[in-house]
């Protein structure tokens, strides 16, 4: 964007830069604020925070609350933290990533370098499937995973994860795979290369950049993920967010908002530190899933 | 291919690809397409706790438009997603219009304005249900500023709570919606505005006239996201007020959830979760199939 | 209509000087070219004079008022740009009309002034489409019209014919140079084309790496190179430029040429009291391929012909004329001969060489010797 011309004299233009500014850094507060008060809440004893401000910094630095979030919390019956459904989650989301980004990245090879009749429609199908509501597939899905005995399993939840995963990963590598050249590709065939022996050492090697943004993606949504595993996992092998949800929503007892907000922490501290590492991918997903199929 | 393309071996190795492909083709057939007939079968049944096979038509529907809570949840969602998406919009392109005017520190600001989105909704609403805790949230630190008579308790207010998610919800998602808008701005081609310079056009002109007409497709893209997501909103209102208080921020996608499992209304819930499909399928299928389109590459 | 005074012009990005005190001045109704390889600064010191890049150093005076704090639309400017930067969202209508109605021209008038214009251009039916329904040749005019409708004092003109095809950008050519005698209007046009320089310009500004290398008429330009630079850059096959050592000879002082088999030619110049002092110094001589020909049409009035076997490398005929290659000096040299002059690759052939407009350069400077 090129500047408009100063014309409207010093003394305007300097207003407009202080109010542009301004407006900006309010806002940026205002992002920053509820994460400030959410990580000052969980440093603090509870007596602090009844007295206290919610804003204010700790008097009194404690990390008590972390140790109790992570070891010894109420969740339900048990009193022992999160830190179990924590690995809960991860073993849940590391196969259900892997899983749905190779079978994305196989899908979208086939759908742009091995063209076939329909192959729009075929697309077109699996891509609807990342738009609808999931509650549309609750009550069939949980009297699936009954049938099939895993019900309220992680292997359940990762089957569910990579059914409704592989719609934005087919997406991302399919538009990636799209704009890579095919002349390539038929270089290789005419090299005397197969159908897997392109896809690995043809397209895969140069997958780099789409392989991380789908990893974020789907890493991003299922460790954020509450409907599924509230539907199909609630129990012992629940995955974070619902465990997170049920400490912080327990009516029993005294509410410790700082081991509240310190769970919420470490909840969050997963996909925020992949956020703070790749933040750049993570927008290449966020614009290449929403913007166009 | 190869030239070994005769018999059983040879149709298996042309239809190598169709056969990799055919799997996740399956699922999405069984488990979207499949699923979503499943439950609309359901809701033309007498289920209540469990399936029934007991077809009674149109009933369930009838059943569920005479329901209160429905109607709560229908007007609440109209409220949450007339707000959020227009807020959302409005902010995100304000934002990145700002953005836009060589900002130093451009690079700072931008992942503060998105970061909320790496966050689960659930996070987000244990965050914000802390942020405005009457008595010991907002409320306390104003009074505690000297704005004694400063009165913030939306979130237990049943008036006021559906808005208190439309704060969180726009907390959460303007930075993405700006992200578009960002992208989208830098995309005009910059001759255009220097040639609104030399026509003499001022900033607000050149942005009006110019720049903005040519975000409709932006506009349109954060339109159907942002829908997309009201409609589905459910971690964010379950974290931030369970419902409540009573049913005030009740809303489809919470409704769907407690008459299926908690309430023993199978029938009723599923009738609910088919109107959701319907209304999303109604902005996203004339959107995806213009998309589609349009992109014809062959 | 205005005269333009480009004023010892200096611009600096940081700490960078990307243009080094250019001075050009040209009059009323001069179509100047500002021309040059990429890079050299022709589109940022265009900017300049529009206003839209601010002056580092030097003065733009346009008409005689000094323009360097005016804003872009107070200079009575109008540019067309290279992407032709017409409202995606606006019809043709109204993009034209669109500079008009931010100064408040009042309906009606904008209505005939658009009108007007749209005839000179032959765009009448296309007033209501938008910029995304025209074709190239079509957008181009548009963005013509655009420039027209405001009267201004000088037209800028940047690179408008390179996103073209080869026989659309001819004819555009042909338009833009006859608007240019219908209206007598001053112009500035940046292009890297230097085929579209020579056809269209009154005066040519040739410029590298922010420096003007020289002005002056295309004819001044292309017979009389001030340096190497210009000389290689003007002209279409360029000129060759071989190395030569000045002697003396009975008939006059000639440039002698080293041929890689030892053979010695010598070609006699035009005389020049400058010469003198470069006997026995090795310079850079130039000489245009259309100088160099079949000895059958050879120039026949003058005494600086000469006639020289060479060996002919490669010939590319083109229908009208026939480009034959040898080496000269160890250089490769073009010379355009008659399609039927029935030069042959790998063979003799006799080369007439017109020393009329030969050229010096001092070896080391590229300077021209006079």
């Amino acid at each position: 964007m090129s500047r408009p011309y100063q014309d409207s004299g010093v003394g305007a233009q300097r207003f407009w830069r202080v109010l542009i500014y301004t407006t900006l850094l309010v806002f940026a507060l205002f992002y920053l604020l509820p994460l400030f008060v959410m990580l000052v809440t969980s440093f603090k004893s509870l007596d602090e925070i009844r007295q206290g401000n919610m804003m204010a910094l700790p008097e009194v630095w404690t990390l008590e609350p972390w140790f109790k979030a992570w070891g010894s919390a109420c969740i339900g019956l048990t009193c022992d933290g999160i830190h179990t459904y924590f690995w809960n989650t991860i073993k849940m989301v590391v196969p259900a990533v892997l899983i749905a980004t190779l079978l994305g990245a196989l899908n979208g090879y086939v759908l742009t370098k091995w063209r076939f009749r329909g192959h729009r429609w075929v697309f077109g199908l699996m891509l609807f499937g990342c738009f609808i509501p999931f509650q549309i597939v609750l009550i069939p899905m949980s009297q699936v995973l009954g049938n099939l005995g895993i019900a309220g399993t992680t292997t359940g939840l990762v089957l569910v994860h990579v059914t409704y995963g592989i719609g934005f990963s087919t997406l991302f590598f399919r538009n990636y795979y799209e704009a890579f050249p095919t002349e390539l590709v038929k270089a290789a065939m005419i090299d005397g290369a197969g159908f897997f022996g392109i896809f690995w050492r043809i397209l895969l090697p140069s997958s780099g950049p789409i392989i991380v943004v789908t990893v974020i993606w789907l890493f991003t949504n299922i460790w954020n993920d509450f409907l599924f595993g509230a539907s199909f996992n609630a129990g012992e092998g629940a995955p974070m967010m619902v465990a997170l949800n049920n400490l912080v929503n327990s009516s029993t007892g005294v509410k410790e908002y700082n081991v509240d907000m310190a769970a919420a922490m470490i909840a969050a501290l997963p996909t925020l530190l992949v956020y703070i590492v790749a933040g750049r991918y993570f927008v290449r997903g966020l614009m290449a899933g929403s913007v166009k199929g | 291919m190869r030239d070994d393309t005769s018999g059983f071996l040879g149709w298996c190795r042309r239809s190598l690809p169709k056969i990799v492909l055919a799997p996740s083709f399956v699922v999405t057939i069984c488990f979207v397409y499949g699923f979503i007939i499943y439950t609309g079968y359901i809701s033309t049944t007498a289920s209540k706790m469990l399936p029934n096979s007991k077809f009674i038509g149109l009933t369930n529907y009838e059943k569920l438009w005479r329901t209160l809570n429905w109607q709560v949840a229908l007007d609440n969602l109209a409220i949450f997603g007339i707000l959020y998406i227009s807020i959302c919009g409005l902010l995100g392109l304000g934002l990145a219009i700002l953005l836009d005017q060589k900002i130093r520190g451009e690079g700072f600001l931008r992942p503060i304005y998105l970061y909320p989105m790496a966050l689960s909704f659930i996070v987000t609403g244990t965050a914000w249900k802390w942020f405005l805790n009457p008595g010991l949230g907002l409320e306390k630190t104003m009074h505690e500023w000297g704005w004694s008579s400063f009165k913030f308790d939306w979130l237990v207010n049943s008036e006021m709570a559906i808005y208190t998610v439309v704060i969180a919800g726009v907390w959460q998602t303007s930075g993405f919606v700006m992200a578009m808008f960002l992208a989208g701005l830098r995309g005009v081609d910059n001759e255009q505005v220097k040639a609104a310079q030399l026509d003499g056009a001022s900033s607000y002109q050149t942005y009006k006239r110019v720049i903005i007409p040519q975000l409709t497709p932006v506009f349109l893209s954060a339109f159907v996201v942002l829908s997309h997501m009201a409609i589905k909103a459910y971690d964010l209102v379950v974290a931030l007020t369970g419902g409540g208080p009573g049913n005030a921020t009740e809303v489809p996608a919470t409704f769907m959830y407690s008459y299926t499992f908690t309430r023993n209304q199978m029938g009723v819930g599923a009738a609910s979760a088919m109107i959701m499909l319907m209304t999303i399928a109604a902005i996203i299928v004339p959107y995806l199939y213009a998309e589609t389109r349009g992109k014809r590459h062959e | 209509m205005a005269s333009l005074e480009i004023k010892n012009i200096r611009k600096s990005f940081g700490s960078t000087e990307v243009l080094h005190g250019i001075d050009i001045a040209i009059d009323d109704g001069d179509f100047l070219v500002l021309v040059g390889p990429s890079g050299c600064g022709k589109s940022t010191l265009l900017n300049m004079i529009a206003g839209l890049d601010d002056i580092t150093a030097g003065e733009i005076v346009i008409g005689g008022e000094t323009m360097n704090d005016r804003h872009p639309s107070k200079r009575d400017i109008a540019m067309v740009f290279q992407s032709y930067a017409l409202y995606p969202s606006m019809t043709v209508e109204k993009n034209i009309s669109f500079g008009l109605e931010m100064r408040k021209v009042d309906k009606a008038v904008r209505k005939q002034r658009v009108a007007e214009v749209a005839q000179m251009l032959q765009i009448e039916p296309l007033l209501k489409r938008k910029p995304g329904q025209l074709s190239g040749g079509q957008r181009q005019r548009v963005a013509m019209g655009r420039a027209l409708v405001r009267d201004p004092k000088i037209f800028l003109f940047d690179e408008p014919l390179s996103n073209l095809d080869a026989k659309l950008r001819v004819d555009m050519r042909t338009e833009i140079k006859k608007l240019h005698q219908r209206l007598g209007s001053t112009i500035v046009y940046v292009t890297h084309d230097q085929i579209e320089a020579m056809t269209l310009a009154t005066r040519i500004a040739i410029m590298k790496d922010g420096v003007l290398q020289q002005l002056g008429t295309p004819q001044e330009v292309y017979d009389e190179p001030n340096n190497l630079f210009v000389a290689g850059f003007m002209g279409s096959p360029s000129m060759n430029l071989l190395p030569a050592t000045l002697v003396d000879t009975d008939a006059g002082i000639a440039a002698n040429i080293q041929q890689s088999s030892g053979e010695s030619i010598n070609l006699l110049l035009k005389p020049s009291e400058n010469h003198a002092q470069w006997i026995g110094k090795a310079v850079t001589l130039g000489i245009r391929p259309e100088t160099i020909t079949d000895p059958g049409s050879a120039e026949q009035n003058t005494g600086l012909v000469t006639q020289i076997d060479c060996e002919v490398n490669v010939t590319e005929p083109t229908g009208a004329d026939l480009f034959v290659f040898t080496e000269l000096g160890g250089e490769e040299v073009v010379a355009r001969m008659r399609s039927n002059s029935g030069a042959t690759a790998g063979e003799q052939a006799a080369f007439s060489f017109n020393m009329e407009k030969a050229v010096l350069f001092d070896q080391d400077s590229g300077e021209r010797i006079y």
